[in-house]
């Protein structure tokens, strides 16, 4: 299988400025709108702002969750969601641990980042990219990333309830 | 029309009662939104015979048509009403998250009219906006408020809201957002007190459509391009605003020893380079902002010990050099305190140095400050009165009044050292050192201020941006910060620029300085983001009518050429050292040709006739 990717953010670096949300739902749905991205923001009053996406696990209790098959992983390894499948259940939302898929407010069908990279390009300090596995643990031997997202895991994920 | 809510929420608060209204498109085409909207709608609602504390206040606060776009630093908003501190027009700005939440939440603007019997706040969530009890949440500070607004309405609501200062009528209090951006100027913070209104917290779950969606991010990404090319925005990025100590004293414009000179022997120590080497976390940007003048900072042991947004400049100077204080942990502190409080750092800074300066010339005793020492640089005694004047315990009591008011209760001839304007404490910008400066802080429709006109094109070579703007023919004179020719023609361009800008809901950073967007930007912004076709010169004439109306505003309470004036320090006494020694502002030479060129009474200092007429403002003209 290829090598499970996903974007990642550096809560040290990032600016808080909502440019990879608003990037995501212009790309996607051509207005401006936190709730249709498929990337969240989340500032911490202790000086982190988290940019926050689909882990793509390699487990994926999404589409283990979805009782209509409408998750599925690409050739490519991404997950995506099926449009014409998803039936609006919901049951994504819940089982993802990250709050990184959910139902727009118009459309309600679930969304989730799939990596597309549109973000990445514009982020203006190049604080998030696309990574692997492999390729984090040369970018960040001592895995200060991943520790600050576990420490602030509480304040960061909330069952699925859009913060 | 795309880019906007639509709606405004009209508040009574007397009567405890919350209206919708649809946005009036046909203002919006004569003054855009943002301070344009506010400027004509409570110029039309505030009489001239009232008074700033009572319930016939009206408090509006105005996205602008950009705000909440992809834009490069579209996060603005504005607040206006009859200030407390100047008693004429009141307005102030800040960035943060708030202004594109509301948007988010379908509306443009929010006024306030009336005053309610018992501390209110009020929540707006996509269509419910109610009025709540804020009982819980009086008398506590900004960050406090914060928190219990968005345990109870969610993580991501966005709340502005005063502190003490506001609820205690400080003559100077803020409205902070966003916990650490401050709409500050103005004393508007006091008029929230008056009203007894705690806070207005948003949350919006909605979207901004945009007219042209099929190019708009390819559009948006040329100017992301431009906007992360220009050669200052490395230098803002590391630094914020934080260096300009180091420039200013380069040039002899930082204000020193309430502002009796542009340098300060200590400057190295309260400047950019000193704040990046032992308290920088991280440079922080608000919505969709790519220059990131916001820091994140923390003093991590001592009596100063916090952590939180960091001062810019103006707080550095105000907080430091202008009250003889190179105690940089206790800037930082007293900063953050003020943020806490809700509190105008310029104006604090203003005052307590005014103080100083009287405490050394013998004029204020410790029996008057009740055994607090004002020797030049005692930080304890800075963040002592910080507190205190927020509390408006002792003789905080009397300096929440500002240093105008102060003055007069004093007495003894201590008015002789209020640096300010119509009763506003000027901001950090030494001008004898920048004569543009010393010009805009006597025209600026809010009282003593550099950002309402923000002329900035003299300060650092810009003199190619001269040219394109203005024209060959006014160079080298306009680049050249010393001399007083051709200052009221640049003045008035940067005015008429600068509202329309506080209108779009842009940031001066990225427009005036550096001046990578200019109106033809702004247009082709309005046409993407509103479908507003609009040309550059249109949206020109739009801000000098802006100016115009709050200048009729003033006028209705009295304001004349008279009032366009300066400390007597600045016009008459030269400067005593440093690379600015030996200059004074020329005043009233650059008040004629600001005047002439504005087609304004040179005796009054009123529009004419003619101008209002031209500017369709006929019908606001006095009798
Ligand atoms: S664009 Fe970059 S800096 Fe801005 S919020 Fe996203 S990750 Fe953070
Ligand atoms: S949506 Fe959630 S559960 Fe599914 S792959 Fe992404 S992070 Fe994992
Ligand atoms: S990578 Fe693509 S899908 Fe994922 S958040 Fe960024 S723009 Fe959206």
């Amino acid at each position: 299988m290829t090598e499970l990717s996903h974007v990642l953010g550096d809560p040290e670096v990032c600016t808080g400025c909502m440019i990879c949300v608003n990037v995501c739902s212009m790309f996607y749905f051509k207005v401006i709108g936190p709730e249709w991205a498929r990337a969240r923001v989340i500032r911490l009053e202790n000086g982190l702002d988290f940019p926050l996406f689909c882990r793509n696990c390699e487990d994926a209790p999404c589409m283990a969750a979805c009782p209509v098959g409408a998750i599925t992983r690409t050739s490519k390894g991404i997950l995506v969601v099926n449009n014409r499948k998803c039936d609006s259940c919901g049951a994504c939302v819940t089982a993802c641990p990250y709050d990184a898929i959910h139902l727009t407010p118009d459309t309600r069908k679930a969304v989730k980042c799939i990596q597309c990279g549109e973000c990445v390009k514009r982020c203006p300090v190049h604080a998030i990219f696309l990574t692997s596995a492999a390729d984090l643990s040369k970018r960040d031997p001592e895995g200060r990333l991943m520790r600050l997202h576990d420490r602030h895991s509480a304040e960061l994920y909330d069952g699925g309830e859009r913060l | 029309m795309h880019g906007v809510g639509g709606q405004v929420i009209w508040v009574d608060l007397t009567k405890g009662q919350v209206e919708k209204r649809p946005l009036e498109e046909e203002i919006v085409r004569d003054y855009l939104l943002g301070v344009g909207y506010l400027s004509r709608v409570l110029t039309d609602e505030i009489g001239a015979e009232r008074d700033p504390f009572s319930p016939g206040n009206v408090l509006g606060i105005a996205t602008g048509l950009l705000t909440g776009s992809m834009f490069p630093q579209s996060s603005r908003f504005t607040i206006a009403a009859l200030s407390p501190l100047t008693d004429i027009w009141g307005e102030s700005h800040a960035a943060g998250f708030w202004g594109p939440e509301l948007k988010l939440a379908g509306y443009d603007a929010v006024f306030f009219r009336g005053a309610s019997a018992s501390p209110v706040y009020l929540h707006i969530e996509d269509s419910e906006v109610n009025l709540h009890d804020a009982e819980q949440v009086w008398g506590m500070g900004v960050f406090q408020t914060d928190d219990i607004l968005r345990k109870r309405h969610g993580r991501m609501t966005r709340v502005l809201s005063i502190g003490q200062a506001g609820e205690n009528l400080v003559r100077f209090a803020a409205i902070m957002n966003d916990r650490d951006r401050a709409s500050a100027r103005s004393g508007l913070g006091a008029v929230m007190g008056a009203k007894k209104l705690k806070a207005v917290s948003v949350r919006g779950h909605g979207k901004i459509t945009v007219a042209h969606p099929e190019v708009y991010l390819t559009e948006m990404d040329e100017f992301y391009r431009r906007m992360l090319a220009n050669p200052f925005t490395p230098g803002r990025a590391k630094y914020g605003t934080t260096h300009l100590i180091e420039l200013m004293q380069h040039i002899g414009r930082l204000p020193s020893y309430n502002m009796r000179q542009g340098v300060f022997e200590g400057y190295d120590r309260i400047g950019g380079d000193a704040i990046n080497e032992c308290y920088l976390v991280k440079p922080r940007a608000d919505w969709s902002c790519l220059q990131r003048c916001g820091r994140f900072t923390a003093v991590r042991t001592g009596p100063y010990a916090y952590q939180g947004g960091s001062p810019e400049f103006e707080s550095q100077s105000s907080l430091g050099s202008r009250c003889g204080n190179a105690n940089l942990e206790s800037i930082l502190y007293a900063h953050h305190l003020s943020n806490m409080y809700g509190l105008d750092t310029i104006s604090l800074g203003g005052t307590i140095s005014w103080a100083m300066e009287a405490w050394e010339q013998g004029l204020i005793t410790s029996e008057d400050t009740g055994g607090i020492d004002l020797t030049w640089g005692n930080h304890e005694s800075i963040v002592k009165l910080t507190r205190m004047i927020a509390l408006r315990e002792g003789f905080g009591d009397l300096l929440a009044e500002g240093s105008a008011r102060a003055a007069v209760r004093i007495g003894r001839g201590s008015d002789r050292f209020v640096m300010a304007v119509k009763k506003q404490e000027m901001a950090g910008q030494e001008p004898r050192a920048q004569k543009s400066m010393g010009l805009a802080a006597a025209t600026a429709a809010r009282g003593a201020d550099h950002l309402y006109g923000f002329p900035v094109l003299d300060e650092v070579g810009f003199d190619d941006d001269i040219r394109e703007r203005f024209g060959e023919k006014y160079l080298p004179e306009m680049a050249d910060r010393l001399n007083p020719k051709y200052k009221g023609i640049m003045v008035k361009e940067c005015e008429d620029f600068m509202v329309m800008i506080e209108s779009v809901g842009l940031c001066k950073y990225g427009t005036q300085i550096p001046p990578e967007f200019y109106y033809d930007d702004v247009a082709k912004a309005l046409r993407l983001h509103n479908g507003l076709e609009v040309t550059p010169a249109q949206i020109q004439l739009i801000g000098e009518r802006i100016v115009n109306l709050n200048r009729l505003f003033n006028a209705r309470r009295g304001i004349t050429r008279r009032d366009d004036s300066l400390p007597r320090r600045l016009t008459d006494e030269p400067a005593p050292n440093g690379p600015s020694a030996g200059q004074t502002v020329e005043l009233e030479q650059m008040l004629d040709e600001y005047y002439a060129c504005r087609g304004w009474d040179l005796v009054s200092g009123l529009p004419l006739k003619s101008t209002l007429e031209r500017l369709g403002l006929s019908k606001d003209a006095l009798n």
